[in-house]
């Protein structure tokens, strides 16, 4: 177990690594050079950059400077927002947008097992019908649609109700968080239901359920202890890959709901062209989903026994 | 156990002659068919996939036919006709060329309007309020209410003398509330005000009208009539634009984008993945990680990075560069299943059997490898679309798509959020349009895997 | 039935009949079985992939999947008791208690994320109450039983850690944990190497006259049918066409069905070595099944009336009977190959 994580975590390094010499090389090959464009930029800042990333020096030396800076953790300083460090705002903006995609990651995995597991178990009656057809929209929708479909119907029962049930846009407590969380977790939940039905019935068809039946097991246990847990494995694996989507998912119900995340601050800071946001903002996304997929993997090791194997 | 039988049934004597052969024991009884005729059958019987296939259909036609149909210029403006839902009263009133108000009042006394209120102006006139050191004129779409919701503040007046007030800023044919608000002498309101609810019409003049086509210059229209101004059968947004012609121009984009960019990609993954699965060993090796890292990069991060490394800043629209970024981030996915597909292809015993037979690496590749993976390719390649429609979407949503005045769908939908609490409309059509878009896509897509995969089937 | 065998037997199939329901239409799978079996016995089915076997004896474990299967005629009578569509007799289980069952395909009939040791011990927790702690210690000896050596270890691995031999094993030591009566082992072999599928055929035997189980074997191989029945039904289309001991099938075989299987299979006895010879055709298509004789089309002795009407059951000894038309006296000269009653 160890030797495979330790595989793994060196894997996850060398992709990082790749992800920033990426990055560097995509902001380095914009047509002049975008930091010595003549963006509003105070002259301290500059000068700072100037010595920070040896701008003078030839590509390969500030990338160099750049990687050694990456090594002991600085992504840099804003051009925009002056006196501000890159991790500053990640580490003051990224809590809020963490909190809402776990919980929405939360929602859309217990959602998905749920909902497929009774479509597979109505299979074409009428539950199933309803929630596939569920499924399908929320799959067709575009999220800030939702987001903003949501927001029009939180009003709306504000309104009836004549008071704030629940918070239409903004952050700050746990019923800020509900509606957002939802509307982000919607379309993976969608997305894990199908998953989880065509899953399930394909273990439903398999030889091992079968087995269970002619060992006279009662359906519930043939459920719960054939069934489900064999059912979930190919969920777990994709929901590695689903982080990055409910990550950028989150760009929109960021900006639709007015939450201060690291999502919103990337959006702006692109509109802004704070080009060393956008590139240590990028960097961090990119290891955090690296984490996040070797955490699922190892999730996935210790659901499916099969894996211990293959160290 | 005497009888040979259980039973005596009785015999005609030619039974138990041979048997004359009418067919060959080895023939097949139902007909064969082909892959293709086998998987069209089944396609044919989803009902969910033919219903979208028409639906694509019908959607290629809205946007390559549509605008030789409905000749209107997105880009053209109606600035009497703003945000105005579909089937919204489009008749307006011919009045006199707009003459500057002289000021002159009636008898009244309180808030009150002077002449019609109409689309070229609103004049206002109210008695002084009490103790008053000045007023100030708000205009609302909503009655003033406890809140004391007064409006956007249309004018300041500091003389007491002033009661009157003209309101031509973007007047709209609408019920509009407006307030008056004592200030004290600090500048500041206070508490004392007067309201008033007016129903704007719309109105025309002659010559607007004559400008805009609308009649021609021997018509017998006179000041008084009522004419129809342009139609707009879903309505215009925020710009007074026509939202269908809107809609096509847009589909251009979206569709160009969403349909151009998985077609080149997925073509991509095709030639990478099976020269990756074919040669095996260490080219296979080191393209496969290539790949693993391309997954790798966040990618919606990365296509924002990719248009800022094309030069193409916020507000800008840069089709071409979008569609170069979707396919140089999108094609590892289409790859590693090609290759997959072709590894486990290699392996198969027909493949060895032509192989002996002298078959040459093209045409093992052409003839056998390929067409096998088609179908997958094909199932992919109706996966691929919808979510290229996502992205762009979102791209256009989050400002770094395709930017005004060029419509694509995404974009049209980031203009009517802005606006969804009045005007929805803005917003519904063109989500309406990605989400059956989007749709049709879906559902034909699992309609082919169902009938391309037999061993799909019947699953979702 | 045979006239003689009214005596009650442990289980008695009667005229069953198995439909489903496919895209294509109805298949009628089985049509019309009857069998019967008796404790301590071993009854062979045997009958090529497609003629029902499978189907059969899954419709007496209610393993059928409803719908889109359907029972639509017959009964199975177990003790005298009926089984089709109860879960239930006199208060036992069925499944899993009464009956136990192994599969083709050991290495996909064992769930692979539960260990060996916790699936055998499921229906003892199931149907005998044992607590988990006793229902596993069963399972270590239930495996030692079967002769996988280092049981209490192995009872902790997981499916992916046996060999197929082993997992089969473990497939016995389940079906047979709460001591069924009788044991259906639907082509326990047929996946397995030739080395291990000695070992599995002796292990079953082993446990039979142990036990006094009663076995019903389901196969297409007739090496395995002789090694281990007693009885065989031989199937074709959804429909028994001779049965009788392993004797009279395999030396007396009184339908060209059974001739033709024989003809296609090797044989090591130099005396009995002859070439090769693969049954003409196919099976017929059972969306649209044949009103006469199933095997007509492929049949080299076939008379007009095998393609209208089924043949009635020929009886050629006690228990030996075959469904053929030849074997009717107005057939003069029977083929040399097929067994028919010498006083004829």
């Amino acid at each position: 177990m160890w030797s495979y994580t330790l595989k793994r975590l060196v894997q996850g390094i060398i992709t990082v690594w790749f992800i920033a010499t990426a990055t560097f090389f995509a902001m380095h090959s914009v047509p002049g050079d975008p930091l010595l464009n003549d963006r509003a930029m105070s002259p301290e800042i500059r000068a700072n950059l100037e010595a920070k990333y040896g701008l003078d020096q030839p590509l390969f030396t500030q990338y160099v400077v750049y990687m050694t800076n990456l090594v002991r953790g600085d992504l840099g300083i804003s051009f925009v927002h002056e006196n501000q460090s890159v991790n500053d705002i990640i580490s003051e903006r990224f809590p809020v947008s963490a909190i809402l995609g776990i919980l929405a990651l939360f929602i859309a995995a217990i959602g998905g097992v749920i909902w497929g597991a009774l479509t597979a178990l109505y299979r074409n009656r009428l539950p199933d019908y309803i929630i596939m057809f569920l499924v399908i929209l929320g799959i067709s929708v575009p999220s800030f649609v939702v987001a903003a479909l949501s927001q029009l119907f939180l009003v709306n029962v504000n309104e009836l109700a004549g008071r704030t049930l629940l918070p239409v846009a903004g952050w700050g407590s746990v019923l800020h968080l509900l509606v957002p969380a939802l509307v982000l977790g919607l379309s993976t939940m969608a997305y894990l239901t199908r998953l989880m039905r065509s899953s399930m019935l394909e273990i439903t068809n398999s030889d091992f359920v079968r087995t269970a039946k002619a060992k006279g097991l009662p359906p519930a246990r043939i459920f719960t202890r054939h069934q489900l847990r064999n059912a979930i494995l190919p969920v777990v694996t994709v929901l590695g890959p689903q982080v990055a989507i409910i990550t950028t998912g989150g760009f929109v119900v960021e900006i639709v709901f007015a939450i201060p995340g690291l999502g919103r601050f990337f959006v702006e800071a692109v509109q802004q062209l704070d080009y060393t946001v956008i590139m240590g903002t990028t960097v961090f996304y990119g290891a955090f989903l690296v984490v996040m997929v070797i955490l699922v993997d190892l999730i996935y090791g210790y659901i499916d026994p099969r894996i211990k194997l293959e160290q | 156990m005497t009888d040979l039988s259980n039973e005596a049934p009785v015999f005609d004597p030619t039974d138990f002659e041979a048997l004359a052969r009418t067919q060959d024991a080895n023939a097949i009884s139902r007909p064969s068919l082909s892959y293709w005729q086998d998987a069209w059958i089944r396609l044919k019987a989803n009902r969910r996939a033919i219903t979208s296939l028409y639906i694509i259909i019908f959607l290629l036609l809205f946007t390559i036919v549509g605008p030789w149909v409905w000749r209107i210029d997105p880009a053209i403006q109606d600035l009497d006709q703003i945000s105005q839902p579909p089937g919204t009263d489009r008749s307006a009133q011919i009045v006199e060329d707009y003459i500057a108000w002289d000021g002159s009042t009636d008898g009244g006394s309180g808030l009150r309007v002077i002449g019609d209120p109409n689309s070229q102006a609103v004049r206002l006139t109210w008695d002084m309020l009490e103790n008053a050191d000045g007023h100030r004129i708000y205009r609302n779409r909503f009655p003033v209410g406890e809140e004391l919701a007064f409006g956007i503040p249309l004018a300041e007046y500091l003389d007491n003398n002033i009661v009157t007030h003209e309101d031509r800023l973007d007047v709209r044919p609408d019920t509009y509330f407006y307030t008056v608000v004592a200030l004290d002498d600090r500048g500041q309101t206070t508490d004392n005000f007067q309201t008033i609810e007016v129903e704007v019409e719309r109105v025309t003049t002659l010559a607007e009208a004559l400008e805009r086509g609308l009649i021609d210059e021997n018509s017998s229209l006179q000041v008084g009539d009522s004419i129809n101004l342009e139609a707009h059968p879903l309505g215009t947004d925020y710009l007074g634009c026509d939202m269908l012609a809107r809609l096509m121009a847009g589909a251009r984009v979206s569709l160009f984008i969403g349909i151009g960019a998985p077609t080149l990609f997925v073509l991509f993954g095709v030639v990478f993945g099976s020269v990756a699965g074919f040669m095996g060993g260490r080219v296979d090796q080191f393209m496969m990680r290539f790949a693993d890292f391309v997954v790798a990069l966040p990618f919606l991060l990365f296509m924002i990075l990719f248009k800022i490394a094309f030069g193409i800043g916020p507000g800008e629209s840069g089709v071409l560069p979008m569609l170069i970024a979707l396919v140089v981030l999108m094609w590892p996915a289409t790859a590693r299943l090609v290759r997959g597909q072709i590894i486990q292809i290699r392996e198969q015993g027909y493949i060895e059997a032509s192989k002996l037979l002298g078959a040459s690496t093209p045409y093992l590749v052409l003839r056998h490898m390929l067409p096998n993976t088609i179908g997958v390719v094909l199932v992919t390649l109706t996966f691929e679309i919808p979510r290229v429609i996502f992205v762009e979407a979102f791209l256009s949503f989050i400002g770094m798509g395709v930017a005004p005045p060029t419509p694509s769908w995404g974009s049209m939908s980031n203009e009517g959020i802005r606006t969804m609490l009045i005007t929805p409309h803005e917003l519904i059509f063109p989500a309406l349009i990605i989400s059956i878009t989007v749709l049709a896509f879906n559902l034909l897509g699992d309609g082919l895997r169902d009938a391309l995969d037999a061993r799909m089937r019947n699953q979702e | 039935m045979s006239a003689s065998s009214n005596e009650q037997k442990l289980l008695e199939v009667e005229n069953l009949a198995v439909e489903f329901d496919t895209y294509g239409g109805v298949v009628k799978a089985v049509r019309g079985v009857d069998f019967a079996v008796d404790q301590g016995e071993t009854l062979a089915i045997v009958g090529e992939s497609g003629c029902g076997k499978s189907v059969t004896v899954q419709s007496i474990m209610g393993l059928i999947p409803m719908p889109p299967g359907r029972i639509t005629e017959g009964s199975a009578r177990l003790r005298g008791h009926e089984v089709l569509g109860r879960n239930a007799i006199d208060g036992k289980d069925i499944r899993g208690s009464e009956i136990g069952m192994i599969f083709q395909d050991p290495m996909t009939s064992l769930n692979p994320t539960m260990t060996i040791g916790d699936q055998i011990a499921e229906p003892l927790q199931v149907h005998r109450g044992y607590s988990y702690q006793d229902a596993f210690k069963e399972a270590v000896n239930l495996l030692e039983m079967s002769k996988i050596p280092e049981a209490a270890k192995r009872a902790k691995q997981y499916p992916f850690e046996f060999s197929g031999g082993m997992l089969q094993r473990a497939m016995i030591a389940m079906a047979l944990s709460c001591k069924p009566s009788i044991l259906i082992a639907d082509e326990p072999t047929t996946a397995l190497d030739v080395t291990i599928q000695a070992q599995i055929l002796d292990l079953m035997q082993d446990l039979q006259k142990e036990t006094g189980m009663a076995i019903i074997l389901i196969t297409h191989d007739l090496g395995v049918v002789a090694r281990m029945a007693d009885e065989v039904a031989v199937m074709y289309a959804g429909k028994v066409v001779e049965h009788g001991t392993v004797d009279d099938v395999f030396y007396r075989s009184a339908h060209p069905y059974t001739v033709g299987l024989k003809d296609a299979m090797p044989n090591n006895d130099r005396e009995l070595q002859h070439e090769l010879k693969p049954i003409e055709g196919s099976p017929p298509d059972l969306f649209s099944p044949p009103v006469g004789c199933g095997y007509c089309p492929r049949c080299p002795h076939a008379m007009n009336i095998c393609e209208n009407r089924h043949p009635i059951d020929y009886f050629l000894g006690d228990h030996h009977f075959s469904r053929c038309w030849l074997h009717a006296e107005q057939v003069t000269e029977k083929p040399v190959s097929l067994y028919v009653r010498e006083h004829n």
